[in-house]
């Protein structure tokens, strides 16, 4: 095997034991061989470097340029819309299969209960700890419910839009908490929230949960009326509660 | 009056849950898949998805150890370099959890190596299990001071270098190619041609490398 043979097998990785020794035995003898693996060596770290130095802008320029546009309703990802869609998929078939008469409020809940999406506060990127706001929103997204509240009892009440109640009580759902998230959800459709029939949704899953079937009935026909948000899911549920 | 909720048989929903986390499971990996994919063809746009999927939640996830966010910040960009690096080594290719675990378990085995360096005390935690290959690459990316004088001036000459040595050579060095690949997938008539074709770029560097010096 010549040198140059050698030298190509080393950074391939390819070198027999015996064809290693001879390398290693020429690195300490012979000069040239040693000054030419020493200049490419050299030149893959330089490269690498170079790769990294490149990347690295390349992240700094995205930091910069992460301004979204100020208003965007829905902004899921890729894998959790179709996540959503299995969930569908799989909630279908059950109704499909195992559809059965009799209910049972915990699960029926637990089969139609899943937190609901920031969609009123999208996170810009980049600028993540602009404001008040966004961290709570960030808080939401990540579970961090102690976080919400802490970031919630510092906003003025000015600062307070309605949906705060609205997620607030999301949340309080999450902690099986229904006593607060009742009069919550019930406060922000009064006041006719922005999200209202996402939150009488909820309402009824609440009053299911505890056990209150006729009101969660009585929100759900209020939702089906609304015309809008799980007319057919709703639809659903009030069916098997009867 | 209302009926009396009754209990039904808890199988079914019991059976329904584990197909739906089964679902999100495989629809999350194939999309991490297709992403190691796109990372092994040096796609930056893929990189550049990773870095927006992550990054809020990486340093939110990293603020529990108490580290100025500028550090945290360099810690999340050197271990997308490191995912970057070992896709490319085709050491993602069976990757056993999450890309997020593995960007992840990067960015605190280097946070944890900052603490180390900083003579503070390393939380005892569980991490996640690295060989002693991708060990090296995560240190070597934490350790990287940026180009030395000559290293600088090495890479001003290899951008001189006409477009099919500089490929031959980033194909080798950089890319980790053999010249067996490279000679199939560049259309060399065979390997001997690959190498004279690698060798006379290297001269043509170390000439301009001279003629620049001098």
């Amino acid at each position: 095997m010549d040198k140059n043979e050698l030298i190509i097998g080393y950074f391939e990785n390819s070198l027999s034991p015996n064809q290693l020794m001879e390398f290693e035995n020429l690195l300490k003898t012979d000069a040239d061989f040693a000054a030419e693996v020493a200049f490419q060596k050299e030149l893959q770290t330089s490269l690498k470097k170079e790769e990294r130095r490149e990347l690295k802008s390349m992240f700094s320029d995205l930091g910069e340029k992460e301004v979204r546009p100020k208003i965007k309703v829905f902004q899921l990802r890729p894998w959790l819309a179709a996540a959503s869609i299995a969930l569908l998929v799989g909630l279908g078939s059950w109704f499909l299969f195992f559809n059965s008469p009799d209910f049972n409020t915990d699960e029926l809940y637990a089969a139609n209960f899943t937190p609901y999406d920031n969609v009123v506060h999208p996170i810009e990127r980049g600028n993540e700890l602009e404001d008040l706001k966004t961290q709570m929103f960030s808080a939401y997204e990540v579970q961090d419910y102690d976080m919400w509240f802490a970031l919630l009892a510092q906003l003025t009440t000015e600062q307070k839009d309605d949906y705060f109640d609205f997620y607030s009580a999301i949340i309080y759902m999450q902690l099986d908490n229904h006593e607060k998230a009742i009069p919550l959800l019930q406060g922000y459709i009064n006041n006719n929230g922005e999200l209202d029939d996402r939150a009488t949704w909820y309402l009824a899953l609440s009053h299911l949960k505890q056990g209150e079937t006729k009101e969660s009935k009585e929100a759900l026909r209020m939702l089906i009326e609304m015309e809008s948000f799980k007319k057919k899911t709703a639809q659903k549920l009030l069916k098997d509660l009867n | 009056m209302y009926p009396r909720p009754q209990k039904v048989n808890t199988g079914h929903l019991k059976i329904l849950t584990v197909y739906c986390v089964y679902l999100i499971t495989l629809i999350v990996l194939m999309t991490d898949e297709q992403l190691i994919a796109q990372l092994k063809q040096r796609d930056r746009n893929a990189l550049k998805t990773v870095y927006l999927d992550y990054k809020t939640e990486f340093l939110k996830f990293m603020s529990r150890y108490n580290v100025e966010v500028n550090v945290l910040e360099d810690i999340f960009q050197d271990a997308l370099i490191v995912l970057y690096e070992n896709a490319q080594t085709g050491k993602l290719d069976a990757l056993k959890s999450t890309l997020k675990t593995y960007l992840f378990g990067t960015g605190k085995f280097m946070l944890f190596k900052h603490f180390r360096d900083g003579k503070k005390e390393v939380p005892t935690e569980e991490t996640y299990l690295f060989d002693r290959y991708e060990q090296t690459v995560i240190e070597d990316v934490y350790e990287d001071e940026g180009l030395n004088e000559y290293q600088a001036q090495l890479v001003a000459n290899f951008k001189k270098l006409g477009g099919k040595c500089r490929e031959i050579l980033e194909l080798f060095y950089l890319q980790g190619m053999k010249l067996d690949e490279i000679t199939q997938t560049q259309g060399y008539e065979n390997k001997d041609v690959a190498k004279s074709q690698k060798s006379r770029c290297l001269k043509s560097l170390k000439q301009l490398i001279a003629k620049n010096d001098g």
